[in-house]
């Protein structure tokens, strides 16, 4: 049998690596875009040394129609993103051209190219639970309202419906899934919870005095990477398109995640270390998420391998190492 | 300060003209953003136009496009409006699914860029987000401030993304924007490719002896239509309100397309069913079933209510296409 191709944009994201590679090991051709290959240079160096890389800005709608046209990957895992909501107020123009007006070009592409060659490939939208933000359900199911309160999370709405819209208009197989927030070794430092691990490791080896956080007090429902992207991959194996919430079913604070983390470092009393700054504090906040997972388990048979303790306690013990060995990236570093 | 300032954006529309109206009634200094084209598209308000350099003129025009941010943020440091009117968008539900990016764009990016060169310039103003219906698309009537948004067209997304936008704004930086959901809302300046107009239009000329049919899509699709005029009162009332929100505008009724061919035809004596015939490229790859807005907060809180039900506004708007081809303007 002809191999099949997949194509996932932002491949070089914490998602895009996990998915790539769980891609890989199905006997996929990996095709990934970047919006930079020197910029992501030392993440396709390490972990993708199978995925035929593109340079390509997933704004250029016509660029990425000709990349289909050429390829006609069977699956398209769209993660290419303006990735951070506390950066998301400072340009809120650039964020919506990317997370929102971005995706609508690619449907049309995949539409355009439909009606003219037929081709026809499952879709996978990387949704985002910031969608539902100051949320009128616990949990929230994948019919719950959205109340965005970020230019990130409008512009993540945005796309959503647009899929959906996509799908009900044209009979496109497009699933948009629902990720809640999940972790990984791989996130970067400007996330609040890598910038907790790695704070947390240097301090336990005496290189960091102190860390400085915003809000502490909003809860997420926290997952692992490495089990949403098998819950993309189930969902392109679907009968029919639909739409999954990724999520565990349980929502933390941060300061669970501060006192576990400080914890995995072995040092007791965290609440010693952190400084609060309010510079660091978002116009508005999401003060809590917490997702139904019912329908991915039951329609997808979809479970988490990894418990929030389990991926806390990874990006601590990977954080150490770092600062050990100075080597900012390893394929071991992706094993739960 | 002697008077208020407002900026209208799209002010060459349906509703950008009759806002102008009464603002201008109001003793408003009043500007307009218009695009440069090679054709004249001021028709709708022409008659409120006078020379800038006569003396008491009130109504300015200005050159400017929705995709062109710094352009809005160095008229908007110049002419510190109190109060900002956002309704240019691609305003045709079924374009949108033609022209979905530049749906987006216009619709939905513009007004971040307008809310955000708002808050680069840090004028003091008022902003209205002329939010709509559309935004409510699969979710059965009726409809209110707390019905979930369920696009179905490019234009739907668009808008509910700006509601959004409008809404962060408002939570985030304490600016004074509020969502005006206005339901259809019609009159004789509706553009000609507009269902209402289009029928209202035809009807004048089948009953002048100029045409013999006319051709609709989905009959079925129900709506609730308004008078444009009123509408705009309700835009304005909201800004000056004590605290900004979102208020749905509607009657309360609903009228299928059929209805409202029907109250045309009837209203010059014709039976609708001999002069409507089907063409299936007006359907939309989606469609909205139902509409009907439930305006009791504007009611109660704005004192607004809607005065022409669909009937009347079916006959005023043939009675005005009429008058259209039957003799000069107006």
């Amino acid at each position: 049998m002809k191999q099949r191709t997949a194509l996932i944009t932002g491949v070089a994201g914490q998602d895009g690596v996990y998915l790539a590679r769980l891609l890989r090991r199905e006997g996929y051709r990996v095709l990934g875009t970047v919006l930079s290959i020197p910029d992501a240079r030392p993440i396709i160096d390490v972990y993708l040394p199978d995925v035929e890389i593109v340079e390509l800005d997933i704004r250029n709608s016509l660029g990425l129609g000709r990349l289909l046209d050429q390829h006609r990957p069977a699956e398209i895992y769209n993660l290419a993103s303006w990735s951070s909501v506390g950066r998301s107020w400072s340009d809120p123009e650039q964020v919506t051209a990317v997370n929102g007006l971005a995706v609508l070009g690619m449907l049309e592409q995949v539409r355009n190219l439909r009606d003219l060659h037929g081709y026809d490939p499952r879709i996978c939208q990387a949704s985002s639970s910031e969608m539902f933000g100051l949320a009128s359900e616990f949990p929230q199911t994948e019919g719950s309202p959205h109340h965005p309160r970020s230019p990130y999370a409008v512009s993540k709405s945005f796309a959503h419906h647009t899929c959906v819209n996509y799908r009900e208009s044209y009979g496109l197989f497009i699933s948009n899934a629902i990720l809640f927030n999940h972790e990984s070794p791989l996130r970067p430092q400007n996330f609040v919870t890598r910038k907790i691990t790695s704070a947390a490791a240097a301090i336990s080896l005496g290189e960091q005095e102190s860390l400085k956080l915003g809000r502490v007090d909003i809860k997420r429902d926290w997952g692992a990477a490495a089990d949403v992207v098998d819950a993309m991959y189930l969902m392109l194996r679907q009968e029919s398109p639909d739409d999954f919430n990724i999520c565990t079913g349980t929502s933390h604070s941060l300061t669970d995640f501060l006192e576990l983390a400080f914890a995995a470092a072995g040092i007791a009393d965290w609440e010693s270390w952190v400084e609060f700054d309010s510079n660091l504090l978002r116009p508005v906040d999401v003060p809590e998420t917490r997702g139904d997972p019912h329908k991915a388990r039951s329609q997808l048979s979809w479970k988490n391998h990894q418990s929030f303790e389990d991926v806390v306690t990874a990006m601590v013990a990977v954080d150490h190492r770092r600062l050990r060995t100075g080597l900012q990236h390893d394929p071991q570093y992706l094993a739960g | 300060m002697s008077e208020k300032r407002a900026l209208i954006t799209g002010i060459t529309g349906q509703d950008g003209s009759y806002l102008a109206e009464l603002l201008l009634d109001k003793g408003y200094e009043v500007h307009g953003l218009i695009r440069r084209a090679s054709t004249f598209n001021t028709h709708r308000i022409d008659h409120l136009y006078k020379d800038p350099h006569d003396h008491d003129v009130k109504l300015f025009l200005h050159h400017a496009d929705l995709t062109d941010g710094t352009r809005l943020a160095t008229l908007l440091a110049r002419l510190r409006p109190h109060e900002v009117y956002h309704l240019a968008a691609q305003s045709h539900v079924r374009v949108s699914f033609d022209e979905p990016e530049f749906t987006g764009d216009v619709t939905g990016l513009a007004t971040t860029r307008l809310l955000e060169a708002i808050r680069l310039t840090g004028i003091d103003t008022r902003f209205y987000q002329a939010s709509s219906s559309e935004m409510f698309g699969a979710t059965p009537p009726p409809q209110n401030e707390q019905t979930p948004f369920y696009p179905r067209s490019p234009y739907g997304a668009a808008k509910v993304y700006s509601y959004w936008m409008a809404k962060n704004y408002r939570e985030s930086y304490d600016m004074f924007a509020v969502n005006g959901i206005l339901f259809n809302h019609e009159s004789p300046r509706r553009g000609e490719t507009f269902v209402t107009r289009k029928i209202s239009r035809a009807v004048a000329r089948i009953a002048t002896g100029q045409q013999k049919d006319v051709y609709l899509g989905n009959l079925e699709a129900a709506r609730d239509w308004g008078y444009a005029k009123e509408y705009v009162e309700a835009m304005w009332l909201m800004l000056q309100a004590d605290h900004p929100d979102d208020y749905v505008v509607a009657t309360g009724t609903s009228y299928t397309v059929r209805d409202f061919a029907r109250l045309a035809f009837e209203h010059v004596g014709l039976n609708w069913e001999d002069h409507v015939r089907f063409d299936d490229s007006y359907l939309r790859p989606a469609e909205v079933d139902n509409l009907i807005g439930d305006a009791s907060k504007a009611n109660s809180e704005l004192g607004w209510a809607a005065k022409v039900h669909t009937p009347e506004l079916a006959a005023l708007m043939v009675d005005s296409d009429l008058r259209l081809l039957n003799g000069p303007r107006h």
